[in-house]
């Protein structure tokens, strides 16, 4: 094993307490990394594998009378993909941990620098929720440099955006997670480009909007038509399209390097009043 | 000219088939077969002696009750003969996900009738991620397939279809498009004709996945039913209405699975492994009736 695992897999081991409120760590625990996340996780590890996350720390803590708690610490390389993982399920109640954090159904989790942490209490008792807790705090503190959001996350109108949630990504198949647009990657997305989505609604009426920022002009133009031919192919002129339903479908290539897309909003001048909003918040 | 691929718009146009429909896009129905694939949705009040510990009594009967209708022979034994013979060496393809696995009482009762029916017990395997390298499972000439019904996080739903990933040299590779190409495992690895009976094991089922495992017991209900069928798409579009209709039960609204379980319309409509359109599928009912949902 050469140095740099060596350093990455002690600072994950140092993040985490051996003992807690009566509870014990089971051993040192278990590192799993891209190729060995299935043998832990089932197919939930391809999230963490589409944000290219370095090294899992596993530690499962016992205590006799009490439900396990799992403490799962993801070395995320980038505080990019921290962010992003976090992102990925943004459900349940803010806990005040890390630079985010949610906590429901026995599952606190949290981002700070490049770590992204999960900790899970197999049955809620009142002990194990407040321990979920206090290791949080722990793992938040022991986290000592913070990282930065990306900055495509500000680029969204706060107006009817659904809960403040903004999932952040730059793999089409995590795209797909949130909204399925198509089985090939028409937006040619990568790790050299930054894209979030977020949902919206007014009068009732729900909508997507999808932003994504590409690395230079060509690209954004190659995207661009590519989503046109594969997606508005009738409609490539006005890049405004309603779909069977009657919903509304747009696409504008703003400031050279930026794509915004709105699906399935309720009405042509939801699109046009979207549109300008973000064109307002763009660099 | 248009570039080939699947897009959103492509299923809004063709692909709306209920129950995936609720799961992920509205319309029609797909109208191009006309057979209708049989499926028992068998439950019990009594299945559960507590919470994921299943009565043996109760599953045994209930498997019978659902093995008898299905294939409209009286005796449960004689139903099973009519699924396998002495000869046959049997696999029993179970899931061991650490959660919810398929319950002991559920193999237990299939093992039971397939031995009643003439097959050695030497000649049985019960196997889940072992099944490249179980003997028995190397020389199956039939196949039991009985797995957990609930939502999963990058598939939308571990369903009967998605149980056979382990017959497969690197599970992984099917993960492309959210699992949606799952359907043509069945024709690949011939696994599609040696299946005799789908089990759909809905007895606490996850309704809602969250974290790294995809599980709180927060999510889980006792449901308390079996549904069986020889159809495996058709089970497994049964078994997504149930989960549908409990998360709009739950949530107060339409919760559309996420990721949409686009593998299961998919094995109908680009693998022909089965039908999953409701409307297709002719559903017997079972049992006990309070909270059935569907």
């Amino acid at each position: 094993m050469c140095q740099s695992h060596e350093n990455k897999e002690s600072q994950l081991q140092d993040l985490l307490p051996s003992r807690i409120n009566g509870w014990k760590a089971q051993g040192e625990g278990e590192f799993y990394g891209p190729e060995s996340i299935f043998d832990y996780i089932d197919g939930a590890g391809e999230v963490y594998r589409a944000y290219n996350f370095k090294k899992l720390l596993a530690r499962k803590y016992s205590q006799k009378g009490q439900p396990h708690i799992h403490a799962d610490v993801f070395d995320m390389g980038e505080s990019r993909n921290a962010f992003g993982v976090f992102t990925h399920d943004l459900e349940g109640k803010k806990m005040g941990l890390g630079q985010g954090s949610t906590y429901k159904g026995g599952l606190l989790s949290f981002w700070k620098g490049r770590f992204f942490v999960s900790l899970y209490a197999e049955e809620m008792t009142e002990k194990a929720t407040k321990t979920l807790k206090d290791l949080g705090s722990i793992v938040d503190s022991r986290i000592l440099h913070p990282g930065k959001k990306p900055s495509i996350v500000l680029r969204f109108p706060q107006q009817n955006l659904i809960d403040q949630k903004i999932h952040y990504f730059y793999n089409h198949l995590i795209l797909n997670y949130h909204f399925f647009l198509a089985d090939k990657n028409i937006l040619i997305l990568d790790e050299n480009t930054d894209a979030a989505l977020g949902k919206y609604r007014q009068d009732g009426q729900k909508y997507i909007l999808l932003i994504v920022h590409y690395p230079s002009v060509q690209k954004t133009s190659r995207a661009h038509q590519n989503f046109l031919d594969s997606y508005m192919f009738e409609s490539k002129e006005k890049a405004l399209i309603q779909t069977g339903e009657g919903k509304w479908t747009a696409i504008q290539k703003m400031k050279d390097s930026w794509l915004v897309l709105i699906f399935e909003a309720p009405s042509s001048s939801v699109v046009e009043q979207t549109m300008k909003a973000v064109k307002n918040k763009l660099p | 000219m248009r570039k080939k691929g699947l897009t959103r718009r492509d299923f809004l146009r063709l692909a709306a088939v209920s129950p995936l429909a609720g799961a992920f896009l509205s319309g029609p129905y797909s109208k191009s077969q006309s057979s209708k694939s049989k499926v028992v949705l068998i439950r019990d009040k009594n299945a559960l002696e507590a919470f994921k510990n299943p009565d043996q009594e109760v599953i045994q009967k209930m498997l019978d009750d659902a093995v008898t209708t299905l294939l409209d022979v009286q005796d449960p034994v004689n139903a099973w003969k009519t699924l396998v013979k002495p000869s046959d060496v049997v696999g029993i393809k179970s899931n061991v996900w650490h959660y919810i696995p398929t319950p002991a009482e559920v193999e237990k009762a299939i093992k039971k009738r397939v031995m009643d029916a003439g097959v050695p017990e030497k000649n049985i395997g019960i196997d889940d991620r072992g099944v490249k390298r179980n003997p028995v499972f190397e020389k199956a000439t039939v196949l039991i397939n009985a797995r957990p019904g609930r939502t999963h996080h990058w598939s939308g739903m571990g369903s009967c279809i998605k149980n056979y990933i382990m017959f497969t040299p690197r599970a992984s590779a099917w993960h492309g498009d959210s699992c949606a190409d799952l359907g043509k495992i069945w024709k690949e690895y011939n696994l599609r004709e040696k299946t005799k009976l789908n089990i759909l094991v809905m007895l606490t089922p996850l309704f809602h996945g969250i974290g790294p495992h995809h599980y709180s017991r927060k999510y889980v209900w006792e449901y308390r039913g079996l549904v069986v069928g020889k159809d495996p798409v058709a089970v497994d579009s049964t078994g997504v209405r149930i989960l549908q209709a409990k998360r709009k039960q739950y949530f107060g609204e339409e919760k559309p699975l996420q990721p949409p379980p686009k593998h299961i319309f998919l094995a109908d409509t680009r693998h022909h492994l089965g039908v999953s359109d409701p409307q297709r599928i002719d559903l017997i009912k079972l049992g006990w009736k309070e909270g059935i949902l569907i």
